[in-house]
């Protein structure tokens, strides 16, 4: 009888005779049956209206990665026309609608403006917490599936309104939105104020709203089989750090969210039936007079950022959870500083709802209240750092295995210590008035978003591939996509900032007839080809993805030697996920335990006779 | 063991991206070659209007071609005046990599939303209010001599410099140097002289097309015609603009003072200047409003020239359907109907039945595909709105001269007359002149004393 | 493999220091700076830019020295089984609180003399930015807007050296961003709000205006410029423009037979 430490479910006494990750138990053992799906189920309920968990998260990677490249695509037009402006496009010119072959300048709005929108809704929030939260969030927690299935379902189905308003959008007049993917008003609100802000605005505003019912579904659910969910023995701070950060996150979603929706539906009334709430009085737009007014622009930036700066953390602490388990495990040590790491997630999260303003400090907003923000603002570096401090002081004294998850997580930290420090820069208030809006902002959001979270996105990829699918992904052609995409990267991003300091504008569709900005085109031009480059070696990332689908090494159950609990299932697992009844003895960093032979020791592992279970964590 | 095989992987793997980058790289410079040079349209609008047979377009295309040259590579003959060098500063693709000398203006600046031919109609035009202007008619709305004469160089340069306020037209004079505002403007009187002859071409070929024989191509293509017939009565008009120059007399003495403003608003609501009439009691612009202009007109009338092929015979569906039904009843011998006669009168009225459906047909389907052009060559057209006077907006300039000219000629290819005439003096147009330049300082006016607005009040 | 990895990551570090120190030398920096409260800004943006990139040599050093020494393929030491280190956690907790607190409080005066201290002084001239260009309008001789003698203007702003100016900045449909990279000076023009700017440029010249929020298709090419002039030279367009702008006579003849 050993002493388990009190899971949340109360199971004091564990059923015996499951000590290691115990192969010989029969899937009948397991809970597949008592669960009700996946019997005799067809082809329909589950391959494509699949209640399980997993298979839905994996309908996720699937529509977000196939985003990801037109995402990609759309910024591969975006930095054409910054490096040869005005000339041919190539394979895209016959789409754009101006004539010669050129681009046409509200096409340029369109496509930063779809880029980001496809990027940030349709790819980052996404694949974080609808893939891999929906994935790993039972299988780690030592759950069958989610709270609720159903809802998991419709999580998933409700993002294709959205695929089909965002992407029909580029079918109609303007050929999509182009107000930027912040959609200030009045440009956004009133339709004579671009070509983009037509149908193409309103389909928007539609699937915005979409994206985020499908959100808050996922965050409902993703709270409440965290906290009810969990195997015995699996208090709160022997989760993983994954399962923190997607905790994390789907609160600040389900708090944040209801407050973007609302003025997602303000501006459709405004745009709709002239309401006003954005409009003030007497503005004549494109000779076009509005018939309501007494409305505030400045209303909606309060309003989105109040739901977007949190958005900011919400893609990016669940890569930060992944990338800490990625390097717990390939530094074969325990993460140093738990709960630290829990807390700064939290701290963040909390941070994250007071520094809104940030955005807004020369907006016309108040400079007195620019200064609290930026007070906050500075004080929200602060949780960044100590995760940053932990990570490098995890992997001190350890056994690092450059793996390619292990690499692509690396990439992680060191570039996450670039996109921290540069947000230094735009919290300083006045310094923020020279580099707001310029391409110092991109470049801090670029290293955030893409050399972080998307980077951390791809490190999980490779990691939690042969769970998902039972075969890994071969390292070699992972290494090279590193590698190259690593370059890459760096060499397209961390030029803005450079150009930044010279207060080159972003969103400008043509910055070189501007006498300050003229000799930045060589510049822009190598930024160009490496970004071209960037996006072709993604194409050794799709080979590798598919090919290992069919032809990659079988995985088993537990190929990283990892000790959190969804390794101890088959690769992949069957319905119901476990086929034993996961008991959960420690915390899930015990890498090098003095008390096991091996250099992992996983959660549900019984300990040896004689050793007390050592405490959840701590030191 | 594990190195080689890593390092067969890894080769392999470098072997698919080299060569998927290839693949890439070519498919990039396929589309950079691949992509047709840059053509002018053809006034579609005008060639539907005058039903000018696809033969004939081919023809009207290849003179100007010959006289024009193309977008990448302009042509002019010495008739025109126009000077070659400014032109192809002007024309072609974007390009500044020579050192200092940028070419490819107008299609920097001007092409989204003027076309490529000068029509209006680049892809940013539709959303514009007011649309950007078409060249291709010779009518620019502000000038500084008489209605309907071409715009003198320097009417051009001033829009190019300033811009048209309230309109989408943006002042250049900071953006580009004077050479190249010079070049743009020479680029415009080319469209523009290239526009209206191909009008005039097209007026040729309305006027000697044989009616009996439809595929014998009348047009002549001589120099001398050319020349002669086209070329030249434009030329001249564009080389006499300055000829046309209105001089007013200096404003009087009490000019810009309360009396003369007051005198301006006698005029201003009287019968004599009848300004109210468009734009209104209250100076709104809120008078007549359902009127187009000449731009609009052209595509109204296009329109109705198209649909009324289909009107022009009217009944032809009903008495098509008569005879039909006739040769059937008489084929079938129903009722009273007389049989035919011989199987050859049977044969005879079938041909007939045959050729009357195929005029009919012909002529719908005619007349859909006018209209289809028509409608992919223009723009909807919309009702020119009066001048709100109280907004303090003058697109063709706020100096009192500029309003003068508006006033003393009018706008062309607008319903906004000229008022100089013998009823109305000099003296009076100057009073209205002030009157307007008032009526935004008024109460009401937006550009009177600063109205508190939302704003943010400190210290 | 573990060290050419380990050195890739180096790259980072050599090639982000090596980036913001050749930059200066081909011009990549902060554009000139010919305002009276710019060098502050500057002066903040410098700071910052020692202060994180010391954090950054560090940070990335660790990081790399970490990776190089502690590769599974040579590290033959046993793994070092710690969860943390309490005394370490406040360590990097406090530092960085305290540094970042003082940079909050030490950028307090840069930003409330660019955006509080408004001087007491009659706008210079009112900016009314419209999509696609600065409308601008000079009060007449009387100093009073919205009279008859105002002037109007299209982007091309003069303004004189060496003296305070105050602009009232306003927009006519959506928002725009009056952005002077020269002088250190960002405003968002919001349509409804009249929002005060000033600024004191102390060379003359020609500079860039840059419309820096996104405004619609033709945001790009809302260029203006700023001429900054000695007050001769100010007052001598000014009354030239007044000129221009009362003109009631044709351009003579004899200037266009060409």
């Amino acid at each position: 009888m050993s002493s388990v430490t009190v899971g949340s479910h109360g199971h004091g006494d564990s059923k015996s005779g499951h000590g290691k990750h115990d192969h010989g138990h029969s899937a009948a053992h397991g809970h597949a049956d008592a669960h009700g799906h996946g019997h005799a189920a067809g082809f329909i309920s589950t391959y494509v209206f699949s209640k399980d968990h997993k298979v839905i998260g994996i309908q996720f990677l699937f529509s977000t990665l196939i985003w990801f490249l037109v995402g990609g695509l759309l910024a591969l037009a975006v930095r054409w026309q910054l490096a040869w402006p005005w000339s041919n496009v190539p394979l895209l010119e016959h789409l754009y609608t101006a004539e010669g072959g050129q681009m046409a300048p509200e096409t340029y709005t369109m496509l930063f403006t779809m880029h980001a929108t496809v990027m940030i809704f349709l790819v980052i929030i996404p694949i974080l917490a609808g893939a891999f939260g929906n994935y790993l969030i039972p299988l780690m927690i030592g759950a069958d599936d989610m709270a609720f299935p159903t809802l998991n379902m419709l999580s998933y189905w409700f993002m294709w309104p959205a695929f089909f308003f965002f992407g029909g959008s580029f079918f109609t007049a303007g050929h999509g939105a182009s107000s930027g993917w912040t959609s200030y008003p009045t440009l956004s609100s009133s339709p004579a104020a671009a070509p983009g802000s037509g149908t193409a605005q309103t389909m928007w505003l539609m699937g915005l709203t979409f994206v985020g019912v499908s959100s808050m579904m996922g965050s409902v659910n993703y709270m409440t089989t965290i906290i009810q969910m969990r195997a015995p023995g699996m208090s709160m701070f022997r989760m993983p750090l994954t399962i923190w950060s997607m905790f994390i996150t789907a609160v600040l979603q389900a708090f944040a969210l209801p407050v973007l929706t609302a003025a997602g539906f303000m501006q459709l009334m405004d745009r709709l039936w002239g309401t006003g709430f954005f409009t003030p009085e007497g503005s004549i737009i494109n000779n076009t007079m509005h018939t309501a007014g007494g409305g505030q622009t400045l209303l909606w930036q309060h309003l989105f950022w109040f739901y977007s700066h949190p958005a900011v953390y919400i893609m990016i602490l669940p890569a930060m959870g992944m990338v800490s388990d990625i390097i717990a495990v390939f530094a074969r040590k325990p993460i140093f500083g738990y709960k630290p790491m829990v807390y700064s997630i939290a701290g963040i999260a909390g941070l994250g709802f007071i520094v809104w303003g940030h955005h807004m400090f020369v907006s016309g907003m108040n400079p007195m209240l620019g200064m609290t923000f930026m007070v906050s603002t500075m004080m929200i570096a602060l949780p960044s750092a100590i995760k940053v401090f932990n990570w490098i002081g995890t992997l001190w004294g350890g056994h690092i295995q450059f793996a390619t998850p292990m690499l692509f997580a690396l990439s992680f930290v060191s570039m996450f210590i670039i996109g921290g420090l540069s947000g230094i820069f735009m919290a300083a208030t006045p310094v923020d008035i020279f580099i707001h809006d310029t391409y110092f902002i991109v470049a801090h959001f670029h290293y955030v978003l893409f050399s972080g979270t998307a980077m951390g996105v791809f490190g999980a990829i490779y990691f939690w591939y042969p769970k998902m699918f039972g075969r890994m992904m071969n390292e070699g052609l992972g290494k090279i996509h590193f590698a190259t995409t690593f370059i890459l990267l760096n060499l397209v991003f961390f030029p803005m900032h450079v150009l930044g300091a010279v207060g080159f504008p972003r969103r400008l569709a043509d910055p070189y007839h501007y006498d300050t900005f003229r000799f930045l085109k060589p510049l822009n031009q190598f930024m160009t080809i490496c970004a071209l480059l960037l996006v072709t070696v993604q194409v050794v990332f799709i080979f590798n993805f598919f090919y290992s689908m069919f032809f990659g090494k079988t995985a088993g159950r537990n190929p990283w030697r990892s000790n959190t609990l969804e390794w101890q299932t088959p690769s992949p697992p069957g319905h119901g996920n476990f086929d034993f009844q996961p008991v959960v003895y420690r915390g899930p960093y015990e890498y090098g335990s003095p008390e096991v032979s091996t250099d992992f020791y996983p959660q549900t592992q019984e300990p040896p006779p004689g050793v007390s279970n050592p405490p959840a964590h701590g030191h | 063991m594990t190195l080689t095989r890593n390092l067969t992987q890894q080769l392999f793997g470098l072997q698919s991206c080299i060569g998927l980058t290839v693949l890439v790289c070519l498919f990039a410079l396929t589309g950079c070659d691949g992509s047709p040079p840059a053509r002018f349209h053809l006034n579609m609008v005008a060639q539907s209007k005058e039903r000018v047979d696809e033969a004939n377009q081919q023809q009207v295309a290849d003179i100007l071609t010959a006289m024009f040259g193309t977008p990448d590579n302009p042509f002019v003959l010495p008739e025109t005046g126009l000077d070659i060098n400014k032109l192809r500063r002007a024309a072609g693709p974007v390009s500044s990599d020579k050192i200092g000398q940028r070419t490819g203006l107008y299609r920097e600046h001007c092409v989204h939303c003027h076309g490529i031919s000068g029509d209006g109609m680049g892809p940013t035009a539709a959303f514009l209010k007011p649309y950007p202007r078409d060249f291709r008619q010779g009518v620019f709305k502000f000038k500084s001599n008489a209605l309907n004469a071409m715009p003198t160089d320097e009417d051009l340069m001033r829009t190019l410099k300033h811009g048209l306020e309230n309109s989408a037209m943006p002042s250049f004079e900071v953006a580009l140097p004077p050479a190249d505002l010079e070049a743009l403007a020479e680029y415009v009187k080319y469209l523009s002289m290239r526009g209206q002859t191909e009008l005039a071409l097209i007026a040729q070929v309305f006027e000697t097309v044989d009616d009996d024989d439809k595929d014998k191509r009348l047009l002549s293509s001589s120099r001398e015609m050319l020349l002669d017939t086209v070329l030249l009565p434009i030329a001249e008009q564009w080389q006499n603009a300055n000829d046309s120059v209105v001089r007013p007399e200096e404003p009087p003495a009490d000019f810009g003072s309360l009396a003369s403003i007051e005198k301006g608003r006698q005029l201003f609501f009287g019968n004599k200047g009848g300004c109210v009439k468009c734009h209104g009691t209250t100076a709104l612009g809120d008078g007549q409003t359902t009127d187009f202009d000449a731009w609009s007109k052209l595509v109204i009338d296009a329109k109705a020239a198209a649909e009324g092929t289909i009107e022009k015979q009217p009944g032809a569906r009903e008495a098509l359907s008569k005879k039909i039904a006739e040769f059937e009843a008489r084929k079938n011998k129903v009722g009273k109907a007389e049989p035919f006669a011989s199987p050859e009168a049977e044969q005879e009225a079938k041909d007939s039945i045959a050729e009357d459906e195929k005029t009919y047909v012909e002529n719908e389907f005619f007349s859909h595909m006018q209209l289809r052009a028509i409608d992919e060559f223009s723009l909807p057209p919309r009702n020119i709105e009066p001048r709100n006077l109280r907004m303090g907006y003058y697109r063709g300039g706020r100096r009192p001269i500029d309003i003068y000219y508006r006033l003393a000629t009018g706008i062309y290819g607008t319903p906004m007359p000229g008022i100089a005439g013998p009823a109305v003096t000099t003296e009076e147009i100057w009073n209205i002149v002030d009157y307007v330049l008032a009526v935004p300082l008024e109460p009401g006016g937006q550009l009177g004393a600063d109205r508190t607005m939302a704003a943010r009040e400190r210290n | 493999m573990g060290k050419i990895w380990s050195l890739l990551f180096l790259l980072v570090l050599i090639g982000g220091v090596g980036c913001f120190l050749v930059a200066p030398s081909y011009n990549l920096t902060l554009p000139q700076d010919v305002s009276s409260h710019g060098h502050a800004i500057d002066h903040l943006y410098v700071f910052i830019l020692v202060l994180t990139g010391v954090v950054f040599v560090a940070t990335q050093a660790v990081f790399f020295w970490f990776l190089w020494k502690y590769d599974a393929a040579n590290n033959r030491e046993p793994v070092k089984y710690t969860h943390g280190s309490h005394t370490l956690e406040i360590v990097w907790t406090i530092i960085p609180a305290a540094t970042l607190l003082f940079i909050a409080l030490y950028q307090m005066n840069a930003w409330a003399s660019s955006k509080m201290r408004m001087p007491n002084i009659l706008p210079t001239v009112e900016v009314s930015a419209r999509q696609f260009e600065w409308r601008l309008r000079y009060p007449g001789p009387d100093q009073i807007l919205g009279t008859r003698d105002d002037l109007f203007h299209v982007n091309d702003l003069h303004i004189p050296v060496n003296e305070e100016i105050l602009i009232d900045l306003k927009s006519q449909d959506v928002l725009h961003s009056f952005f002077l990279p020269n002088l250190r000076v960002k405003q968002d023009a919001v349509p409804g709000m009249k929002i005060p700017v000033w600024f004191k440029a102390t060379e003359t010249g020609s500079y860039d205006i840059v419309c820096a929020e996104l405004c619609g298709w033709g945001h790009y090419k809302m260029k203006g410029r700023l001429v900054v002039q000695s007050r001769q030279d100010y007052d001598r367009w000014l009354q030239e423009m007044y000129k221009a702008q009362a003109q009631t006579a044709s351009p003579p003849a004899s200037e266009e037979d060409n």
